[in-house]
């Protein structure tokens, strides 16, 4: 579609909204995502971990030596919390009323988390699969490589409105869009 | 300020993710112990300059206490260590 720019006022997205299609740089906010947090019993956080990296549906995020998230996008929150009570020594709490998952994606996506995050984003650094635990946007999340150039954002819910206004103000140079995701 | 701390759990972060809960040197007294003991441990503490251990608490990340030995003068950190692990030294039981 071309724009002729001559009769385009400077406010024009200001009135009628921003992009709306996805551009290359994507932010999307996963509607109904299922995420659990898994406690080891102390001297149990070697066989918990395993089970959990084993379990399958679900996504394993690291948070400290003795807690993680199991993330799933595929299955519900029954079926992942009966799978996850099996794992012994382990305490399983649900929160998915409690996080906001998020997904970025884009050839620049390293150059917008690089504003807000403290670690190195080069893939032979932070592998696909590898998470962290880390302060982004001045709240206490959960990064995680997901792809090449796909991360995962785990906020807490009361944070995520300020993360997520931050993401889009620094994203906003890459034209980054954003849209919900069932 | 030493601004780069490596957790032994999650890898080296920036010191605005620790909130530093002070000197991880005194001993805590028993419970049992006199007022001017606890008076003593809780209020009457150094201000050393130099080589220091301090409790660090990683709460943007592992949300585990840490040891931070480091140097409050050249900001040099000789090492970190979770504090359940850590080794007192002179430490009997």
């Amino acid at each position: 579609m071309s724009i002729n720019l001559l009769h385009r006022h400077v406010l024009e997205d200001h009135i009628s909204g921003f992009e709306t299609d996805p551009n290359p740089n994507h932010l999307s906010i996963i509607r109904r995502a299922v995420i659990f947090t898994v406690l080891a019993h102390a001297g149990q956080e070697a066989a918990v971990a395993e089970a959990l990296w084993n379990a399958p549906d679900v996504a394993p995020r690291f948070c400290s030596p003795s807690e993680w998230l199991a993330v799933s996008r595929t299955v519900g929150a029954e079926t992942v919390a009966g799978m996850l009570s099996e794992i012994a020594g382990a305490s399983v709490v649900d929160q998915s009323d409690g996080r906001v998952l998020m997904e970025i994606s884009g050839p620049s996506v390293r150059k917008i988390l690089a504003k807000c995050v403290a670690i190195d984003l080069h893939p032979e650094v932070f592998e696909e699969g590898h998470s962290a635990a880390i302060l982004c946007c001045h709240a206490e999340v959960n990064v995680a490589r997901t792809g090449a150039d796909t991360f995962e954002i785990i906020v807490p819910r009361s944070l995520a409105g300020s993360v997520f206004e931050e993401l889009m103000e620094m994203g906003r140079e890459h034209a980054l869009t954003r849209g919900f995701v069932d | 300020m030493a601004s780069l701390i490596t957790c032994p759990h999650c890898g080296t972060r920036p010191k605005e993710e620790f909130s530093i809960r002070g000197a991880a040197a005194p001993k805590r007294p028993s419970p049992t112990a006199k007022d001017e003991v606890w008076h003593a441990y809780v209020y009457v503490r150094d201000n050393p300059k130099g080589r220091y251990q301090e409790y660090w608490h990683h709460i943007a990340g592992c949300r585990r206490f840490l040891v931070v030995e480091r140097d409050n003068l050249t900001h040099e950190v000789f090492g970190v260590t979770d504090a359940s692990e850590f080794k007192w030294a002179g430490a009997a039981e």
